[in-house]
């Protein structure tokens, strides 16, 4: 049985009566994809701050590389790397010094540090960019240099806000890659995202968070079985679960 | 089905002015839903600044008549010699040309905003909407809230002027279209500047480097004006010499003065010649403006496609040697932990490469500079003869007066602190995060905090000390002594501050000149200007009662040591400890 990275139990988030996430219970493990998919608004970007330690939740706990995130912040956070939907970057630091200071924030030895800046640079294609200050990157550069950073100090657990938004095909290979060795060096990653080929093709397992509510979580097989409707793909699953079966429709009747 | 069809094979309506209409009363709608939605709070401070700003305005039109009524009485006039009638009618001219050089100063930054750096062009130039419409809406959205404050001084001005003199009803209709067809001219030149300059400069650079220039050139101005008044100069402007500034404005050839002058004879009744001087300035505005607006086609939507493709800024890469001595020095990274010594670093780095959290910085060194030039120029010398005053007020005299100008650095300090201590945790922003989410301690965040605002202010106290101690030949033990009280009070100061900055941190703004958001900020600095006289004196207090009681100086020096360390410590330590778990919780929901 592979170690769980990543566990939550009855996490629960509200914002006075808006309930954001309830009772979410779940677990990444080492060595897997677990893509996290749901309608904009169903709580995805606020359950993946949550495990992050970004946002506190209401009630319930999460455990990263079987740390509490909220007892422990310390060992949680120096196992677990983050790449957000938005990358705000200091604009003002170029692409090398943005990597530096994260390699410092993790206490990396300097030596140790400057081979993996130079490595990170070479593999997202930023070697040019090195020495340009963030604010003159293009978006998808600035994703990249998100990932970069996240992947600094080589996580037990990642996590991954819709991080192929806004990159090129070659990038978003490149990206799907990366997660794929991670996973398979034995690291734990989670990512968001709506792209649902993506979501079907590299992930181990699907979790499908609807208005707060953690609706399914499992393999493509699992998810198949447990389908009434008998669907095969992992959209038409995703519409019938999220109830935008009803949307499909008005869509083909103005076609 | 039918409906899509027929909506789709519509043509976009190609006419300027309808679609110039759409796009502000789009933007009337935001403002409006922007009110709506504001908190009671903001509603009531709105309405009341606008309460404020009309009565301010009605005060200006009431002063303008008693004061212009009080010229041309028969009473003041036998005592004055100069034509007080050719003043009084150059009154409208100068308050257009002011109206004229204020929109077209202030409106390049918010044009620069409005055109080049709004969020919504790429949605806007998606849409069937003429680019000319486009610039147009962006014109007026950027001119008009100035031009509505301009108005409130300028009308009243211009309406006191015309109820005094008895001017018939065609100079207040004429003084309004006037001031709105100089404004657009105004409007149009700066736009040109600005289509100019984005052709040069990438808008977001402009937009930093016209946040210094204007804060520098702001700070330097007030401040050397008070200098060149210190310096005894006849910079008074006389009776006489106003009365020639105000002539100027009569000179026929300057385009400006033509609305002034057509304004007073039409006011007279002098159709012909009011009228002319009339036409022919709302036909130099109308040139300009149309010009700006031809040009614009091409220029506007050039500039703007420029800023797609973004010039990469290269910062200078140092070379190995070098990296490995740069920043703070070899012998604080031994000394730092790591992520105090990246946060310093890094902060270090971005309040320098922005200029915009530069002028904030430059300010208190400005005006350190002025104040040292001020103390170079008296030489710092005590002041000539004893009269029959004790030893003991002499020596107290003398003791304040070295000790207020070391009090001058704290000063001087403290403008830094306010914004390095008081805003430290807010100059993090939107990228807050990535402190958040690193395994960064709290104590180490603060330390970083604390470094990073304590060190630059006791550099600058240090430099501002030894030259008042060089300019007031001070002995080495008052300059020890003063360095020491300084450097512990600003500690104290860095404390209460940093603390207050935690409180009312603001991580969402945009523009680094608006990041203190709260009333925490202000709270602090009100705080801290307390602080200061206290924890000073505190220091140099002891050593005039020392003097008036004939004890040695020393036990002066000791008890104030004393007193002064333990209050400054406890502010060092105490504030921070106190928001240690708020620090904990920020950026949190």
């Amino acid at each position: 049985m592979p170690e769980s990275l990543i566990e939550t139990r009855d996490l629960v988030k509200r914002y006075g009566d808006k309930v954001a996430v309830e009772n979410v219970s779940f677990d990444v493990y080492g060595g897997e994809v677990f893509g996290f998919l749901g309608p904009n608004g169903a709580g995805k970007t606020t359950t993946i701050k949550m495990i992050v330690g970004l946002l506190l939740p209401t009630s319930g706990t999460v455990k990263v590389a079987g740390y509490d995130v909220q007892r422990q912040p310390m060992l949680a956070k120096a196992s677990s790397g983050y790449v957000p939907d938005t990358p705000n970057l200091y604009a003002k630091l170029t692409g090398r010094e943005l990597l530096r200071f994260v390699g410092d924030l993790y206490d990396l030895d300097r030596l140790q540090a400057s081979r993996r800046i130079d490595e990170l640079l070479r593999m997202f294609e930023l070697v040019n960019a090195a020495d340009d200050t963030v604010d003159s990157y293009s978006h998808g550069m600035q994703q990249k240099a998100s990932l970069a950073a996240a992947l600094m100090h080589d996580p037990r657990v990642l996590v991954l806000d819709e991080p192929t938004v806004g990159l090129d095909p070659k990038s978003a290979r490149l990206i799907k890659d990366i997660l794929r060795q991670l996973a398979d060096r034995g690291a734990a990653v989670m990512l968001s995202t709506h792209i649902l080929e993506i979501a079907e093709r590299m992930c181990d397992r699907i979790g499908i968070i609807n208005k707060g509510n953690l609706i399914a979580v499992g393999t493509m097989d699992e998810l198949r079985a447990s389908d009434k409707t008998g669907q095969t793909s992992l959209e038409d699953i995703f519409l019938d679960l999220t109830g935008g079966a009803e949307e499909m429709e008005i869509a083909g009747f103005l076609r | 089905m039918t409906l899509l069809t027929s909506t789709l094979t519509h043509p976009p309506d190609p006419r300027v002015l309808p679609a110039v209409l759409k796009l502000v009363l789009l933007r009337i709608r935001i403002s409006y839903n922007s009110f709506r939605h504001a908190r009671l709070r903001t509603k009531l401070r709105m309405i009341f600044v606008w309460g404020f700003l009309l009565g301010f305005a009605y005060f200006i039109l009431s002063a303008s008549r008693w004061v212009l009524g009080l010229l041309q009485s028969p009473k003041f006039v036998q005592y004055v010699s100069i034509d007080l009638h050719s003043i009084l009618a150059s009154i409208p001219a100068l308050t257009l040309t002011a109206l004229f050089v204020m929109t077209l100063l202030t409106s390049f930054g918010l044009l620069l905003q409005a055109m080049y750096l709004a969020g919504d062009m790429d949605f806007l130039l998606a849409t069937p909407v003429p680019i000319r419409a486009v610039f147009i809406a962006k014109l007026l959205q950027a001119v008009l809230p100035n031009f509505a404050l301009f108005s409130l001084f300028g009308i009243p001005i211009l309406f006191g002027l015309g109820i005094s003199n008895g001017y018939n009803v065609s100079y207040y209709l004429s003084a309004i279209l006037l001031m709105i067809f100089l404004a657009l001219a105004a409007a149009g030149i700066s736009s040109l500047l600005v289509m100019l300059v984005v052709r040069v400069l990438p808008p977001r650079r402009a937009a930093e480097i016209l946040g210094f220039v204007g804060a520098m050139s702001g700070l330097l101005c007030s401040q050397l004006g008070n200098f060149a008044n210190s310096l005894g100069g006849d910079v008074n402007i006389s009776g006489t010499r106003l009365a020639g500034i105000l002539l100027l404005s009569n000179v026929r050839w300057l385009p400006l003065n033509w609305a002034g002058q057509g304004l007073v004879a039409l006011g007279e009744s002098h159709w012909l010649a009011g009228g002319l001087l009339l036409a022919g300035t709302a036909a130099f505005a109308s040139v300009v403006f149309l010009f700006a607006v031809v040009t614009a086609e091409r220029w506007y939507y050039t500039g703007w496609a420029r800023m797609q493709v973004v010039a990469r800024k290269k910062v200078a890469r140092p070379s190995r040697t070098e990296r490995a001595d740069n920043g703070i020095g070899p012998q604080l990274i031994r000394l730092l932990p790591k992520p105090v010594f990246a946060i310093v670093q890094k902060d270090f780095l971005t309040l320098r490469r922005d200029l915009r959290s530069l002028s904030q910085l430059v300010s208190p060194v400005i005006f350190g500079a002025i104040y040292t030039l001020y103390l170079l120029r008296g030489n710092g010398g005590p002041p000539a003869g004893r009269g029959d005053a004790p030893d003991w007020f002499i020596e107290s005299f003398r003791l304040l007066r070295t000790y207020g100008n070391i009090g001058m650095s704290l000063f001087v300090g403290w403008m830094l602190l306010s914004r390095l201590a008081g805003m430290g945790f807010s100059h993090e922003g939107k990228n807050y995060w990535m402190l958040k989410a690193a395994p960064v301690r709290i104590s180490h965040l603060l330390a970083s905090k604390f470094i990073v605002a304590y060190a630059p202010t006791l550099g600058l106290g240090l430099v501002f000390l030894s030259i008042i101690s060089i300019v007031q030949r001070l002995p080495f033990p008052v300059f020890a002594y003063g360095l020491l009280a300084v450097a512990m009070c600003l500690a104290g100061m860095t404390g209460i501050l940093l603390s207050f900055g935690v409180a009312g941190a603001n991580f969402t703004w945009e523009d680094p000149r608006r990041m203190n958001a709260g009333g925490m900020g202000c709270l602090g600095q009100i705080v801290s200007m307390l602080y200061l006289p206290i924890s000073f004196g505190l220091f140099v207090a002891p050593l005039g009662f020392a003097s008036f009681l004939d004890y040695p100086i020393s036990y002066g020096y000791w008890i104030g040591l004393i007193l002064g360390s333990m209050v400054t410590t406890a502010c060092t330590i105490v504030p921070l400890w106190l928001v240690r778990k708020r620090v904990e919780h920020l950026g949190l929901g």
